[in-house]
């Protein structure tokens, strides 16, 4: 599974599934900070529709981490002050960069994860789709 | 205008600091930052988006700090802005990829997906709820479960990812076609506006600037202020995925890309019918697109965005609204509010020689009349 889609998984889904997979690592390798979570800002970059160029939006505030496992780099960086998740973010990072023997697992519990962020969207979808209308245009003969 | 300093006061402003803190808290209760996340989303959205920062919580402490006043609580947050490093640039975010909370058109009745009202106040009788008065955590609790455990008789279709309703429009050849302009955008917190202005710095001013004075141009434009006649294609209300790319990279692998949350946004998509001169002089009415887009749920903000971006695509000097220094250089919360309230501060310098000046025109008016 490649970052993108792992990553959207680890933030929206279940905080126990990022403890769960950071503290397999943490249990069995040494990770070295490389950079404490700290904050900072993401310039969103957007595109308008009317002539489709871009623009700025404005910032997102953010925390971000970097640690090393196995001498490989990760990345944890997600909306928020959210310390602790960016901190373990970035260990899941590394440990898949790395190809750690014990990520081969990984991907079923993401998908497992990934199906119950659908599953609870798809609940919180029926609700918005409650309110979908139906006007009618009154005659004005 | 020449400056000069003052000095002295330092106790009386220490007092006044303090006075400050006792307004604030003078009833001896204190309103956690959390409950203004939980109770007050729109003053938080307005606040974000006249602070181009993107953080409930933050926004929420600012509000608590400036006591409610948004003018004060968007300078704060525009202030802690300055102090964080700026890491990265997202990718570009497209519209499209909106997972769409509210979306209606008041252009067409019929659109591909429906028109979602979600939540809006559009079709409530403003009578105040004093319900409201004696409602508790219990209360509210109560109804939320009862809410979450509604279901519907039947699953109801549809999906949250929509298309665009404009592009019925493109696709009759009744909107010009044009492609995608990666031209990198320009960015007004790092280099000052200049005029002409570009249109990524127009939209980025636009998309900061102050609701209220937003929204006041944009009224002008329509009252007679200016030269248009705009109809809401689409507004949508949801959340925008934001991504980065992995840092130091050289691929452009968009799977490979860091998700790092989704932001709450406003995208309005204003019509507007416009002439245009084809070949042999010969005039056919087209629409163009008036975009606007803000931060979290400003409807009547990004409404107005997208009528003044259409003005400023189109200068008029015969209009203040088509002028794009009259209008970019008024509507910042932080450089209006910051002026006018500066107006407050010392001026006794400047005033005194002022005042010498009409005391000496006066003087000398006299002396004219005494002499005949």
């Amino acid at each position: 599974m490649k970052r993108r889609r792992r990553t959207e998984i680890l933030i929206n889904g279940s905080r126990t599934l990022v403890e769960q997979l950071a503290q397999t690592i943490a249990d069995n390798y040494r990770v070295k900070v490389i950079q404490e979570p700290e904050h900072g800002l993401v310039m969103m970059k957007v595109r308008e529709t009317s002539k489709k160029s871009l623009f700025y939006l404005g910032e997102a505030f953010v925390t971000e981490c970097k640690v090393q496992v196995e001498g490989v780099v990760g990345m944890g960086i997600v909306i928020g002050d959210q310390q602790d998740l960016a901190y373990k973010l970035a260990i899941i990072d590394a440990a898949i960069e790395a190809q750690l023997a014990e990520t081969d697992e990984w991907s079923k519990l993401l998908e497992s994860e990934e199906e119950k962020i659908l599953k609870a969207r798809k609940l919180e979808d029926q609700s918005i789709l409650k309110t979908k209308v139906q006007f009618e245009t009154m005659d004005v003969s | 205008m020449g400056y000069v300093a003052v000095k002295g006061g330092t106790l009386a402003i220490e007092e006044s600091i303090k006075r400050l803190k006792y307004e604030r808290i003078q009833r001896g209760q204190t309103i956690e930052v959390g409950r203004i996340q939980a109770g007050m989303r729109g003053l938080i959205d307005q606040v974000m988006s006249e602070s181009s920062l993107y953080d409930e919580a933050l926004a929420a402490l600012a509000i608590k700090q400036a006591e409610g006043n948004p003018e004060e609580a968007v300078f704060l947050l525009r202030a802690f802005r300055s102090t964080v490093p700026r890491k990265h640039y997202s990718k570009v975010i497209e519209s499209q990829d909106m997972k769409v909370e509210r979306r209606i058109s008041a252009s067409f009745k019929d659109i591909p997906g429906g028109q979602i009202l979600g939540a809006t106040t559009d079709y409530t009788h403003r009578l105040l709820d004093f319900q409201l008065m004696t409602e508790t955590d219990n209360s509210v609790q109560e109804w939320l479960h009862h809410y979450l455990s509604e279901k519907s008789d039947q699953e109801l279709s549809g999906e949250l990812k929509l298309p665009k309703v404009l592009d019925y429009l493109r696709k009759e050849g009744l909107i010009s076609p044009c492609e995608n302009n990666d031209r990198e955008p320009d960015d007004v917190t790092r280099e000052s506006l200049e005029f002409p202005s570009t249109r990524s710095q127009r939209l980025q001013v636009l998309t900061r600037g102050q609701t209220g004075a937003v929204t006041s141009f944009a009224y002008a434009v329509i009252r007679g202020y200016g030269d248009l006649h705009p109809t809401v294609g689409e507004l949508r209300v949801g959340k925008l995925p934001v991504t980065v790319a992995p840092p130091a990279s050289e691929e452009n692998d968009v799977e490979n890309d860091y998700y790092i949350g989704g932001v709450k946004a406003t995208e309005v998509e204003m019509l507007m019918p416009f002439t245009v001169e084809k070949e042999y002089g010969k005039k056919e009415m087209e629409f163009e697109i008036g975009y606007g887009l803000c931060l979290g749920q400003n409807e009547t903000k990004a409404i107005a965005m997208g009528i003044l971006d259409h003005c400023l695509e189109h200068p008029n000097l015969e209009f203040p609204s088509h002028n794009e220094e009259f209008v970019l250089y008024h509507i910042d919360s932080v450089e209006s509010t910051g002026f006018i309230s500066h107006l407050k501060m010392p001026h006794y310098v400047t005033f005194q020689s002022k005042l010498d000046s009409v005391r000496k025109t006066r003087k000398a008016a006299r002396e004219e009349v005494k002499n005949g």
